[in-house]
């Protein structure tokens, strides 16, 4: 990297003029320093983001519960199993490539890719449950409202009020019971219920509390799952009604944002080992690869933060 | 890899390079020779059953993260151990990432000077938010004290749940 003393003489050809002798300035390759330099950019960037996640969470008054956002652990730990392997086959393919086994470097290659779009297709199903739910990063989308009060009740009331919806609540009731599961012919009654509470003109603060657990039940443990059923909004996916999470919308916020982000990182990793794969791995090769492997090591290392922070936590 | 042979061999300190030619590329070649000699070196320090070994260790940390969900854990009623735990957990599974699949371990002495100031500065940057995000809800304007949530809405709507359990048929079925 830098200039070792130049040396004024006769350099091997005969001509006159300075002699550089050039040494690197580290024992690493400009590739790889390269590389580190911007993981350590990308360290700054992903501290930031997890350093606001852990201050936000830590100083709201209310969080939701993993159950309340219907945020599966198992399925976040499979993820982390899935992560670590692909690291795990990175590594194979480098060690594959430096010993000029290029047909298993290219085996192994592969297995990262599959393996990350795997995750990627795991964390599509996840956003997929969250969105049919009506929990989306923001407004107007997002049906998430933070507490049972009257500014619930009126979004309820004007949900109700659509006429998209009261036409779809009057095909429903004009169906015969033997046509609907035991699950919608109750639901129907308590939709019944809840649009009297919504549209009523006396109404108390315990009834919106009652709206809010009809519309999208807070369960107790995540054991106990749906005590009585998942509630209105699951009975009839085209009723979307606002509902109630205390913390929320926050949690959709920070949730969104931190996986966003780490998803779209493992995008761009996954495209590299897609160029990658297109190269003759070989130990000519093993640089990028190394270096390939670096980016994808970190993407794995910011999902095992965020895995416990967002999940477990 | 190749090493550019010195046409004048009484020069011992290196590759030389003609002026105009680009000095980096046949420098870096002979000193890559030396340096992926390092490598090569380095290659008998990881391998398969270490790597391996790595993975179950990761796998088990893993599965380890959820012991405070278990009942032998004995910590029920403070969870900031568990907290506590869980990181712990992470930054033992993240040294291990980078240790040894980042072949960090192994590197010299500049690993120190990127890593060291990055995770201050992460930690650092935490820190630093905590007095105004953190502490954000100790003293609240109006306007916000009448939209946030609290725990006493989560209250609420427990009773909620409660309530339409026992009256399971008839939903708000309560004297006003």
């Amino acid at each position: 990297m830098n200039a070792s003393a130049a040396s004024v003489g006769h350099d091997a050809h005969g001509h006159h003029g300075p002699v550089l002798q050039y040494q690197p300035g580290l024992p690493l390759s400009r590739g790889k320093l390269i590389m580190w330099l911007f993981l350590s950019t990308e360290i700054m960037f992903f501290a930031a983001l997890l350093g606001s996640y852990v201050v936000l969470r830590f100083g709201a008054a209310v969080w939701p519960k993993p159950h309340h956002v219907h945020l599966s652990e198992p399925i976040g730990a499979f993820n982390t199993f899935v992560l670590i392997c692909s690291s795990v086959t990175v590594v194979l393919a480098l060690e594959a490539a430096r010993a000029n086994k290029r047909s298993l470097a290219k085996t192994w290659m592969l297995a990262t890719l599959l393996l990350g779009s795997f995750f990627l297709g795991i964390k599509a199903y996840e956003y997929a449950a969250k969105f049919s739910h009506g929990i989306y990063p923001a407004a107007p989308r997002g049906l998430i409202y933070e507490r049972p009060d009257l500014y619930y009740g009126s979004a309820v009331r004007a949900r109700l009020g659509e006429p998209a919806i009261i036409e779809q609540m009057k095909e429903l009731n004009a169906r015969p019971e033997s046509e609907l599961t035991p699950d919608e012919v109750t639901g129907r009654r308590r939709l019944q219920q809840v649009r009297e509470m919504a549209m009523g003109a006396d109404q108390q603060a315990f009834d919106m509390a009652v709206i809010a657990d009809q519309v999208m039940p807070l369960p107790d443990d995540a054991a106990g799952g749906h005590g009585h059923g998942g509630g209105l909004n699951e009975t009839f996916p085209w009723l979307q009604l606002p509902i109630v999470i205390p913390g929320g919308n926050m949690w959709a916020s920070t949730y969104f944002l931190l996986t966003g982000f780490h998803a779209i990182h493992v995008i761009v990793g996954l495209i590299v080992f897609g160029i990658l794969l297109l190269y003759d791995l070989g130990p000519k090769h093993a640089g990028m690869i190394e270096n390939a492997g670096l980016y994808w090591h970190f993407v794995d290392l910011v999902w095992i933060f965020l895995f416990p922070l967002l999940y477990l936590f | 890899m190749s090493t550019p042979a010195p046409h004048d061999p009484a020069a011992a300190h290196g590759p030389i390079t003609a002026p105009g030619q680009l000095a980096e590329t046949p420098a870096l070649e002979g000193n890559a020779a030396a340096g992926h000699a390092t490598v090569h070196g380095d290659e008998s320090h990881g391998g398969l059953g270490l790597y391996l070994a790595v993975f179950a260790a990761l796998c088990f940390l893993t599965t380890m993260s959820f012991f405070t969900y278990s009942s032998y854990w004995p910590w029920r009623d403070e969870p900031q151990v568990g907290w506590a735990f869980m990181m712990a957990v992470s930054c033992t599974k993240a040294l291990l990432v980078v240790l040894f699949f980042m072949h960090v371990l192994w590197e010299a002495n500049w690993k120190y000077v990127l890593t060291i100031p990055a995770a201050m500065m992460a930690i650092f940057l935490a820190v630093m938010l905590i007095p105004d995000i953190g502490l954000r809800n100790r003293m609240v304007s109006q306007e916000r004290a009448l939209h946030m949530a609290r725990p006493a809405d989560v209250l609420l709507l427990e009773q909620a749940a409660s309530a339409a359990e026992e009256g399971a048929d008839h939903v708000g079925n309560h004297d006003h």
